[in-house]
């Protein structure tokens, strides 16, 4: 879902940019002025999450999928933390690695460090208050699903929207949806395993 | 916590070719968007930052190692401000 150099116009890019920052430092501020704020677990989080996306999982057809985990991300260490800890994965993946273009860092952190973070963390606290502790695992499964579905919406549209890019939206959103939700539920059960597993061994590392 | 999130990081950077590197030539994976990139004629267009470790590789080392290393490199640099800080790793306050 890293939006390479040369799909995105300049303004697209450039807003792109301005709201990431924005919310970056917001979430800075809400997650350090927090009682939990620690840079250590951070940084800790952050790393895990960049080793657990090199394991790209081969699929035969010349793809692959690996786990963005920015909802899983949420649940660990809240929103803003999961938000700051996506940032810093893909600035160093961006700069290190020219991983994702550098002029679409900023939509690429909109999309993966901001909806599917926000919107996964939303749509798993919606869902533990409808359904109960109990089904902790299902509220984990739908925000990894739905916030990975929702960030590859938002690509498909800001791709879509550009009009360096060939394709439309009509083509583009349809795209790059159906293919994460088909592979998100990958991530979905990987995070509703992770979330369960510390539910029952260290439910003090889970958000909340 | 804090020593099992460094055994894990360790562990998922040393298995990472496996996939990332070993899986991907099996299938002959390509960056899907790299794909529609050149369906449409944009390959032509320059990356403006190749990055220090360009694709996870280090030049002139076998891709395997090289994945490792990228791998390495990221997570050293991620652990930095936990590091600097000199408190314990993913000790919580």
């Amino acid at each position: 879902m890293h939006i390479p150099d040369g799909f995105l116009d300049p303004i697209t890019s450039l807003s792109l940019y301005v709201i990431t920052l924005i919310v970056v430092i917001y979430s800075a501020k809400r997650y350090f002025s927090g009682d939990k704020g620690d840079i250590s677990y951070l940084s800790v989080i952050a790393a895990a999450i960049f080793a657990a996306q090199m394991l790209n999982w081969p699929i035969p057809g010349g793809t692959s999928a690996h786990l963005v985990a920015g909802a899983l991300a949420a649940m660990l260490i809240g929103p803003f933390g999961g938000c700051l800890a996506m940032f810093m994965n893909l600035v160093v993946q961006c700069l290190l690695m020219g991983d994702g273009g550098i002029t679409a860092l900023g939509a690429n952190a909109f999309n993966m460090a901001i909806v599917d973070v926000f919107v996964g963390y939303a749509i798993y606290k919606l869902v533990l208050k409808a359904l109960g502790k109990q089904r902790r695992m299902i509220a984990a499964f739908l925000g990894g699903w739905i916030g990975i579905g929702l960030a590859a919406t938002v690509c498909g549209l800001e791709i879509g929207l550009s009009p360096l890019f060939g394709y439309p939206v009509a083509i583009t959103v349809p795209v790059m949806a159906s293919w994460h939700l088909a592979l998100g539920v990958i991530e979905g059960i990987v995070t509703a395993f992770v979330v369960g597993y510390l539910a029952k061994r260290s439910p003090n590392l889970l958000w909340g | 916590m804090s020593r099992k999130a460094l055994i894990l990081i360790l562990v998922l950077v040393l298995v990472s070719p496996l996939f990332g590197v070993i899986g991907s030539e099996i299938v002959g994976y390509h960056e899907p968007l790299d794909v529609a990139a050149e369906l449409i004629g944009l390959s032509e267009s320059e990356p403006v930052w190749q990055g220090v470790l360009p694709d996870y590789t280090v030049p002139g080392l076998p891709d395997v190692i090289g994945y490792v290393i990228a791998g390495f490199v990221g997570v050293g640099i991620l652990l930095l401000p936990a590091i600097l800080r000199g408190k314990e790793l993913g000790e919580r306050s």
